[in-house]
């Protein structure tokens, strides 16, 4: 009985259906990209602008801004639940606010999708530049092209020591890669129990940060397409001397960076370094109280003789398409990203890095820090940043290739492949997302 | 039993009536339409018209005009995303993971969903209301919720079978690369034994007692009764929770969700299903539709290939 | 029947049997067992005790965290699954049982057709129409909304193939047509004298459509950003997500699904006879 009635139920589905798409089918996604720059003409009267971000604390900034401004007032969002879902889901429905958070990673990405305009009609944008740090102002810009966005933090990379560690085992600090694996050997070999750091299989944007050290430009544009270069030779450089690490268990892989499980491995003296950002240095002033003086922030170890950098995190402040007041969105983001009074605010209550020159120059940034020895860690921080790759660019599917990059370590961690099959498949999967987005991209030579 | 009903109807409908209703008999064309819109409306809205979106959008591409950041519009691009699809190997490796789950825990949770039943079906057993509520009693529980449960008992932190097990000298690992399917197919086992367990039962106690007795009068065994008369007449109900099963194991989404979040040993591709939101989360939604299509259709070959298969073998 | 070696053989399998269901009802108790006791923990206990054995008993205190957490946040999950799931289902097996009744009670053309279109859905996996669906609604902007998840919740095919069977065993057409010819109204009839004699039935349709509704995370996670809409599970799981950088977060998600489960599962076991009605029903195609 059930088969003559499935025939029957299965037809009348089908014939179902293409009824739905036939009614479907004049719906349309499409979007229209105006590549001019949009108007810049201040408004009459008030405006409310709309700014999403994740930071904590930043409602504060801006009621400073407010009662500065009251015909710019500012109504902020936090999005941190989930940035780019909210983001993503009010582009496509066509409600998405002035100005929104967006990290570096992520704008070529959420350009290819259409999400910006360009404010580069205003006076003001196009001035900022010389406001920032070169890098930031030439992602956030692309290339100079138009301004998108305005940077806001960064995350320049160094290496936190626990110093008595070292000293308890006489291992002298490392200055470069191959120093730091002889003492991750050393380190280990003296205590079982003990291991250099860890390496986070989830974490693609931490990864990102160390082939950017090893300046591994994995996107360009040249000949009409983005050329994708993923699998260079920088980067496999990197991956083979993880990959060194993991194999011969001098590194641990099953901490997930920030989790639970780290802090209390870091509290139990089993792990001696960490390979962090500048926004990193309250995690540990916060979690690990007990550890005040223990460590210390010194630059990251260097490639050979190069004394480059890497950037890990840190997010710009973008224009987004549909707004209607570019004018004062400009003024608004400006401040918040170069003045003085702001970015002490956001670096106090928020623990932003700022992106910004004159932030560099803050007093809270240029004070020893008590839980490091009140050492002048934002020294340190200072010059990694200087020392950072400023023509490093991101891809435009980079939220897809860095969950297949994460996948693909994932396995390596767990002995199923290695670190270099993953940047193989990083690299097929940016070609092949690309691809399925219409995106013109080669693999680069 | 609906034709007598039918007859029925016409028998006392006035004749003068007719040319109002739909068909001769029954109500007032509007008074059906009352009765059907309130389902038919949000029915045909919320099911069909997405599952001919679904299929409209899985035959679009992406196109793009105009330089690196160009603009970008979707047309028409034939069997392009389904050809993707296939190609993909991360696409297959889902499914073959789901298979392989599939074909262990769906046979195992309905041979301990179908013992549990028969037992509780026999004279042997007493207590038969607890066990019965503490088997079904997962059921109420959401797969969110019981994927949470499990990853407590799973962790190596806060398990105490974990605990257990090192007193003992084993050092289990839920959470490696090897055990973590197993682990997530535990989690759908607890969740859905009682509820496939109470539909057998339920066939189970429909049965006439009659149809025992003579088989007991002469000499039959319990275990004689229950694997040569009861199974096969309730075998339709193992058909249906066996397609029940199936759906559901292709469908699985949440506990491995869950304990993505704790082990780095599930992919974000691990289900056919993860796939699927991990694409559409690459703001891929052709793909995705497509990919959805194809779990739709395996969905319903599987079902039906497997209601075909039994009923054939079994002369219902 | 009655000789010696048969009532040994059946102690024996007795005691065997016994000894089986009680290793199984553990294997279920287990993880329900663990939550029962976690909650009842303060956090900084949950990993230096045993997982199975009571400690300072810190229930309350815990309640009190989590329904204050985040503004709580968690009282209105609570509240938003009562809207989702117990309203959701409630109207679900309102419209169920109109379409279910017109289908076994009246005679029109298409009927046949109307029903197998309806039953082909039961066969649609829901999480295969979430996307697409989210799709429609961010053209529309009823995506983050409570609509969102409550319209595509309240369409059960399977609750109209169940309404159609009952109608057609519980409700005699004699009465429909008595009813009829004393001048009623086919809307009074369904509610007048349908209704009550389908009550067990449907009853046990707004559980199966509960328990979808309870169940169904895909939905509300593709549809959702905004936390204030969340149902329980999608909160749960965030935080979940969160507990490895916020591990105070751990005793609260324990305690939610403790709170979330408990109530679910008293009225589960009170409503069991309806559950097996309609087990039993479903069973029959």
């Amino acid at each position: 009985m059930s088969t003559t009635i499935t025939r029957t139920r299965l037809a009348v589905v089908a014939a179902a259906a293409s009824i739905a798409l036939l009614a479907g089918c004049s719906s349309s996604d499409d979007s229209s990209d105006k590549t001019s720059a949009a108007p810049c003409e201040p408004a009459k009267g008030k405006v409310t602008l709309q700014y999403w971000n994740t930071v904590p604390g930043m409602d504060k900034v801006v009621d400073l801004w407010n009662k500065k401004n009251p015909n710019i007032q500012v109504e902020t969002k936090n999005i941190s639940n989930d940035q780019y879902g909210t983001l993503g889901n009010a582009l496509k429905a066509g409600k998405a606010p002035d100005l929104s958070q967006v990290g570096y990673d992520e704008l070529p990405n959420l350009r290819t999708q259409n999400a910006f305009v360009d404010a580069s009609a205003c006076k003001e944008a196009t001035a900022a530049k010389s406001k920032f740090v070169p890098w930031t102002w030439s992602q956030a810009s692309f290339g100079g092209t138009g301004v998108f966005a305005m940077p806001q933090d960064t995350g320049p990379m160094a290496l936190f020591v626990r110093s008595d560690i070292f000293k308890k085992y006489d291992v002298a600090v490392p200055k470069t890669w191959d120093e730091y694996e002889a003492a991750a050997a050393k380190l280990h070999k003296a205590d079982s129990s003990l291991t250099m750091t860890f390496f986070d299989p989830n974490n693609a944007e931490w990864f990102n940060g160390l082939l950017w050290q090893n300046k591994a430009e994995m996107y360009s544009y040249a000949d009409n397409k983005w050329q994708v270069n993923v699998e260079s030779d920088q980067s496999k450089q990197v991956a083979e001397y993880w990959q060194k690490l993991i194999s011969d268990k001098l590194v641990r892989t099953d901490l997930a960076n920030g989790s639970t499980q780290m802090y209390a491995a870091y509290q139990k003296d089993q792990i001696a370094s960490y390979v962090g950002a500048a926004w990193g240095y309250s995690m540990f002033r916060d979690n690990l109280p007990k550890q005040a003086g223990k460590w210390s922030i010194v630059p990251m170890p260097t490639w050979g003789t190069d004394g480059a950098s890497g950037d890990w995190g840190g997010s710009t402040v973008a224009f987004m398409k549909g707004s209607k007041h570019l004018y004062e969105s400009v003024k608004f983001n400006t401040w918040l990203n170069s003045d003085p009074e702001a970015l002490a605010l956001e670096n106090k209550l928020g623990g932003l890095y700022p992106a910004a020159n004159a932030g560099l120059k803050l007093p809270a940034l240029s004070q020893g820090v008590p839980y490091y020895n009140n050492e002048k860690i934002f020294d340190v921080f200072a010059d990694s940043s200087n020392k950072i790759d400023t023509s490093f660019a991101w891809g435009p599917t980079q939220k897809t290739v860095n969950l297949a990059l994460q996948d693909a370590m994932a396995k390596a961690a767990a002995g199923d492949g290695t670190l270099t099959d993953a940047l193989a498949k990083a690299q097929a999967t940016a070609l092949k997302s690309m691809k399925d987005q219409a995106i013109p991209a080669t693999a680069g030579k | 039993m609906t034709d007598t009903a039918t007859r029925a109807t016409r028998a006392v409908t006035p004749p003068g009536d007719r040319r109002r209703r739909l068909n001769g008999g029954g109500p007032r064309a509007g008074t059906v339409i009352a009765f059907v819109t309130p389902f038919f409306l949000p029915f045909l809205l919320f099911y069909l018209v997405p599952v001919g979106y679904a299929l409209w959008q899985s035959f679009r591409v992406v196109r793009r005009s105009g330089g690196q950041y160009g603009t970008s519009y979707t047309t028409f691009g034939g069997f392009e995303q389904y050809g993707q699809v296939f190609q993909n190997t991360e696409f297959w490796s889902s499914i073959g993971r789901i298979a392989l789950f599939g074909i262990v825990q769906v046979p195992v949770m309905l041979f301990v969903a179908l013992t549990m039943a028969l037992l509780l079906d026999t004279p042997l057993l007493k207590l038969k209301a607890f066990f019965r509520i503490t088997a079904f009693m997962p059921y109420a529980v959401p797969g969110v919720i019981a994927a949470i449960m499990w990853s407590y008992l799973y962790s190596p932190q806060l398990s105490p079978i974990v605990d257990l097990l090192g007193d003992i000298g084993l050092k289990p690992d839920f959470l490696g690369p090897g055990a973590i399917l197993w682990s997530t197919a535990n989690i759908s086992t607890w969740l859905w034994t009682g509820y496939n367990m109470l539909i057998m039962f339920s066939a189970l106690q429909s049965i006439p007692q009659e149809l025992y007795e003579a088989a007991k009068l002469d000499g039959a065994s319990n275990w004689a009764i229950a694997w040569r008369i009861k199974v096969p007449i309730i075998a339709p109900s193992i058909v249906l929770t066996t397609v029940f099963s199936i759906i559901g194991t292709l469908q699985l989404y949440a506990e491995p969700a869950v304990l993505r979040q704790i082990s780095s040993n599930i992919s974000s591709t691990f289900t056919p299903n993860m796939l699927a939101y991990a694409v559409a989360s690459g703001n891929n939604y052709q793909q995705a539709a497509a990919i959805s299509v194809v779990i739709a259709v395996i969905t319903f070959v599987l079902s039906f290939g497997f209601m075909r298969l039994t009923s054939k073998k079994a002369g219902l | 029947m009655s000789n010696p070696s048969t009532i040994r053989e059946s102690r024996v399998s007795r005691t065997a049997v016994m000894a089986l269901m009680f290793l199984l009802a553990i294997y279920f108790l287990l993880p329900i067992y663990f939550l029962i006791v976690a909650a009842t923990k303060p956090q900084g206990e949950l990993a230096s005790t045993n997982g199975l054995a009571f400690s300072h008993f810190n229930l309350f205190d815990n309640l009190r965290v989590l329904f204050t957490r985040s503004d709580g946040v968690f009282g209105r999950w609570v509240f938003n699954t009562v809207i989702y799931a117990v309203l959701g289902a409630a109207v679900g097996t309102l419209i169920s049982a109109l379409c279910g009744y017109a289908l076994a009670k009246f005679q029109f053309r298409g009927r046949e057709f109307l029903f197998s279109v309806i039953l082909g859905g039961v066969l649609v996996p829901t999480t295969a129409l979430a996307l697409p669906l989210f799709l429609l609604f961010s053209a529309t902007g009823i995506v983050n909304t409570y609509l969102a998840v409550f319209l595509p919740s309240i369409v059960s095919p399977f609750g109209v193939y169940l309404a159609r069977i009952f109608a057609n065993a519980a409700v005699p057409q004699e009465l429909i047509e008595s009813a009829r010819l004393d001048g009623a109204g086919e809307f009074r009839t369904f509610f007048s004298v349908a209704f009550k004699m389908m009550t067990p039935a449907l009853v046990t349709i707004f559980l199966f459509q509960f328990v979808a509704i309870w169940n169904n995370f895909f939905l509300p996670m593709v549809m959702l950003q905004k936390e204030s809409l969340f149902p329980i599970t999608l909160g749960l799981y965030e935080w979940n997500g969160q507990t490895a950088r916020a591990p105070l977060l751990q005793e609260s998600v324990i305690t939610g699904s403790l709170v979330s489960i408990v109530p679910v599962i008293i009225v589960f076991i009170l409503l069991q006879r309806f559950w097996r009605t309609g087990l039993a029903a479903g069973s029959l195609r």
